[in-house]
């Protein structure tokens, strides 16, 4: 049996918006049933990258492949088998959310009413309401709820949960997780490290245009680094002088320290003797993250984007 | 598309705000703000008003070379179409430069100061209700009616200042009398401040931004056209002309009676929708709108599961709504048909010899099916600025993420739009040969009227053709270049013969070249040349709407 091209693949991809690189040499590459973790800070170019692979810009140089096809010119059998979620839905003010759903799966083939009802029911969505009438998190649900229920190969999600909260992220997990059940393959952008971690099979990291890591997760395991602020019954003074430990820190009766990701197993042998009373582990943020490993620069284009969407 | 703020708020800390706060707390931080991210389009709008003004004001002298030739021309004023189009026309009997002013140009000021105020009044307060800034505002320590008192005082002095340039430009600048002057620019301010006040009511009723505008436009419109009802009937206004806020200001007559009571109305108007502006905000929830949002369908219809149904969605509100105006006004212009049968009464003997009052009749409905085609084609315009906005929101970029090829997205949607406009041109038709039928108590008229409609659809076609392959080529302009050709057309069409504007410049007017039907015969080439540009236009525009990337801002 022949194998299956990449669901998708880009190669140096280049997009430039006059003198800015938004996209410069891009590689990336996700394998059928994959969840890809598409990870950066605004302004990375995660957007730009999605519009391409849509076919709706047009890569100024390198290959760029959906399904082993090229997405600017077979759009519209490519987009048979996809379906998008935008970071910034608009929706049509003066239809329901209810009718946007409809209208979305109808317009990519025979989809099932009983799936679409129970996914609404799921996101807890008034489908009655006008779109106008919506927040950013339910215009987010509708893009959702349309995309999950229809029967495509590849989800192409821009950082769906960014206006969902807490409650409504888990049901995207768990929907995320039945999607891929069905051998669906995701790309799923998000500026949130632990939005994508949750999910991700595989994670790349973009920073101004570039992936600067890819690999599974316990591959970036080397990037990461936990703060555990901890409580013990005994003294943990020993703690500060194992390796992979950093910033140790008293604060009364905690200790703060960073361990990295590495090693956080032998930390929890060293700890589990002096008798925990409590214990809190922060995830890095991101921007921790490629600060730690590529020095302050994020690139000057974050600043602007950041501000800008706020 | 977003909106970047330039500037930063007064006040950063988002604690929520202490219910005891006086209402008009921070007013003036507030007023600083909204003049520091205006600076340009305020200053754009109060400026623009004093440069019409001192062109209007100026030019004429220029265009008129005596009072003799004036005379001439102030009959265009004063006939009956004339008055629907200008205003009462006084003093037209014995016309001079300064009353010419008044009677044909100053109406246009007026408008301008009327869109002035609904624009920066629903900018500065449903529209940030609507994207949200507003709450950040009310967030900090923001008096609850500070918000709408500072945007009526940004308003209320833009119309100050932009009446103080009109003064300047038709008093000390053009050196028309000072009375008449003063009133004038009083007029404009007047006007300025009845619209503030029915923006400012707008505003509490809509939920969005467009609806507020769309209100409160609309009560432009209809006075517009009850203005053009009242003057129509005979000079110097009649009853009906005191029902137009608009006329309000026309009848205070500058430079003939130069009276100032008239004024009274529409300040004390304005007054009073200002005072029901602000009961009307205390008794909802910001963000929140008096008209409450209903509950539509759960699921679509059947019809919405195709490209041209969701075509029709997209711009059905906007054709409902171009429909219901254009369908009025020809029923109202129709109706003047026996007005103009008696007009001819008044003619002079060796007019009345070559011209009945039979052709005046139809000379005027041939006219009438001309002017509401430019409307026609105005819509088509905006049609399109919805297409556009379509895709600058993004919607279009969603859609075409669907198995929908781009050629089908614009098809469709250009199908529901000449499909449209083609029904707003028959009814347009319709609506005149109603009106005519009615107030002559014959309907001989009506085919010949349908048909003068319809007849104007080649030229819709074009003005849509040459849009679209912008559209297709270079969108950024498309929007802009359509709205130039509708003012450009109306301007020559309107006056064209009274600018005394050179042929080549004329021959450039879209609407100048069919047939005057029902009083010319139709003549098929500028039929078949206007349509084949309108066609390619549509295909250009086609074509270069596959090869462009989509909301490349
Ligand atoms: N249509 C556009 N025109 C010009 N610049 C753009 C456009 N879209 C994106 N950019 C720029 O490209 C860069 C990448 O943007 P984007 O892909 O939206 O980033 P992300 O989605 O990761 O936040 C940014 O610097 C942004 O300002
Ligand atoms: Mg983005």
């Amino acid at each position: 049996m022949s194998e299956n091209p990449p669901v998708i693949r880009t190669e140096k991809l280049v997009k430039r918006f006059g003198a800015v690189r938004a996209l410069d040499e891009l590689d990336l590459t996700i394998a059928t049933g994959e969840v890809h973790g598409f990870l950066g800070p605004n302004g990375a170019g995660k957007s730009t990258t999605m519009r391409v692979l849509l076919g709706l810009l047009r890569a100024d140089s390198g290959t760029v492949e959906m399904f082993g096809r090229d997405p600017w010119r077979h759009a519209v059998a490519l987009h048979r088998r996809l379906a998008y979620v935008p970071g910034d839905v608009e929706l049509w003010p003066n239809l329901t959310g209810g009718e946007v759903i409809d209208m979305f799966l109808r317009l990519r083939g025979p989809y099932s009413t009983a799936r679409r009802d129970e996914l609404i029911e799921r996101f807890a969505l008034d489908p009655r309401k006008k779109t106008r009438t919506y927040s950013k998190g339910n215009r987010q649900k509708v893009a959702l709820i349309s995309a999950l229920a229809s029967d495509v190969d590849l989800l192409l999600l821009d950082e769906p949960t960014a206006g969902l909260d807490p409650l409504m992220e888990v049901v995207f997990q768990q929907t995320i997780k039945e999607a891929t059940q069905n051998g669906r393959s995701v790309l799923l952008s998000s500026h949130i490290l632990a939005q994508v971690e949750a999910l991700s099979d595989r994670i790349s990291i973009i920073r101004a245009g570039q992936v600067v890591e890819s690999g599974t997760l316990s591959e970036l395991r080397h990037m990461t680094r936990t703060t555990i602020e901890v409580e013990t019954a005994r003294p943990a003074g020993e703690i500060a002088g194992m390796s992979g430990v950093h910033d140790f820190r008293t604060e009364g009766e905690r200790i703060i320290f960073e361990v990295d990701g590495e090693r956080v197993e032998d930390l929890m042998h060293q700890l589990a003797p002096l008798g925990v009373r409590s214990l809190v582990a922060h995830p890095p943020t991101l921007e921790q993250l490629l600060m730690r490993h590529y020095g302050e620069d994020l690139g000057h284009r974050s600043v602007a984007e950041g501000a800008q969407k706020g | 598309m977003p909106e970047t703020t330039s500037g930063t708020l007064p006040h950063t800390s988002v604690s929520p705000a202490p219910t005891d706060v006086a209402p008009l707390v921070r007013t003036g931080s507030l007023l600083r703000f909204m003049l520091r991210r205006d600076r340009i389009r305020l200053s754009i709008w109060v400026l623009g008003i004093g440069l019409m003004a001192l062109y209007f004001s100026n030019a004429i002298q220029v265009i008129a070379d005596g009072v003799e030739e004036l005379a001439q021309m102030a009959v265009l004023f004063s006939d009956p179409v004339g008055r629907m189009m200008t205003g009462p026309a006084f003093g037209m009997d014995e016309p001079s430069f300064e009353r010419f002013y008044a009677a044909g140009y100053v109406l246009f000021l007026y408008i301008l100061f009327a869109l002035m105020s609904v624009f920066l009044l629903v900018r500065h307060t449903r529209t940030e209700e609507q994207t949200g800034r507003a709450e950040l505002v009310r967030a900090n320590v923001v008096g609850r009616h500070a918000t709408l008192t500072a945007a009526l005082l940004l308003t209320g002095g833009a119309n100050a200042a932009a009446a103080v340039l009109v003064w300047v430009a038709s008093g000390p600048v053009a050196g028309y009398d000072a009375a008449g002057t003063a009133l004038v620019a009083a007029g404009g301010f007047s006007v300025g401040l009845f619209f503030m006040g029915a923006a400012a009511v707008a505003a509490q009723l809509s939920q969005s931004s467009r609806g507020a505008s769309a209100m409160a436009g609309g009560l432009l419109g209809l006075a517009y056209l009850i203005r053009m009802g009242g003057d129509m009937v005979e000079q110097g206004g009649s009853a009906l002309s005191w029902f137009s806020p608009l006329a309000w200001s026309q009848q205070t007559a500058p430079y003939v009676e130069d009276r100032w009571w008239p004024l009274l109305l529409p300040l004390v108007a304005a007054a009073g929708m200002v005072a029901l502006g602000f009961w009307l905000s205390t008794r909802r929830d910001v963000g929140a709108s008096l008209v409450p949002p209903r509950l539509g369908r759960a699921t679509a219809r059947p019809s919405l599961g195709t490209p041209v149904g969701m075509a029709l969605r997209v711009l059905r509100g906007m054709l409902r709504g171009w429909a219901i105006a254009l369908v009025l006004a020809a029923l109202m212009f129709g109706s003047y048909a026996e007005s103009m049968v008696d007009a001819a009464d008044g003619l002079p003997e060796e007019v009345a010899m070559i011209m009945t009052g039979d052709d005046l009749m139809l000379g005027y409905l041939a006219y009438m099916s001309l002017f509401l085609a430019i409307f026609v084609a105005a819509a088509g315009v905006s049609g399109l600025q919805v297409l556009r906005s379509e895709e600058v929101h993004g919607r279009a970029e969603f859609a075409l993420s669907l198995p929908m090829s781009r050629t089908t997205w614009l098809g469709a949607h250009l199908a529901v739009l000449l499909g449209g406009l083609m029904a707003l041109t028959l009814l347009v038709g319709l609506g005149t040969a109603v009106g005519a039928g009615a107030s002559l108590g014959d309907l001989e008229h009506t085919g010949s009227l349908l048909l003068a409609g319809l007849h104007q659809f080649p030229a819709v076609l074009a003005v849509v053709g040459i849009v679209v392959a912008l559209f297709g080529w270079v969108p950024r302009i498309a929007g802009t270049v359509g709205w130039v050709i509708i003012a450009f057309s109306g301007i020559a069409t309107n006056f064209g013969p009274m600018l005394d504007l050179p042929d080549a410049v004329l021959n450039l007017n879209v609407f100048g070249h069919l047939a005057q039907h029902p009083v010319e015969d139709i003549t098929l080439a500028p039929v078949l040349w206007l349509s084949t540009l309108g066609v390619a236009g549509l295909v250009l525009g086609l074509l270069g709407w596959r090869r462009r990337e989509v909301n490349r801002v």
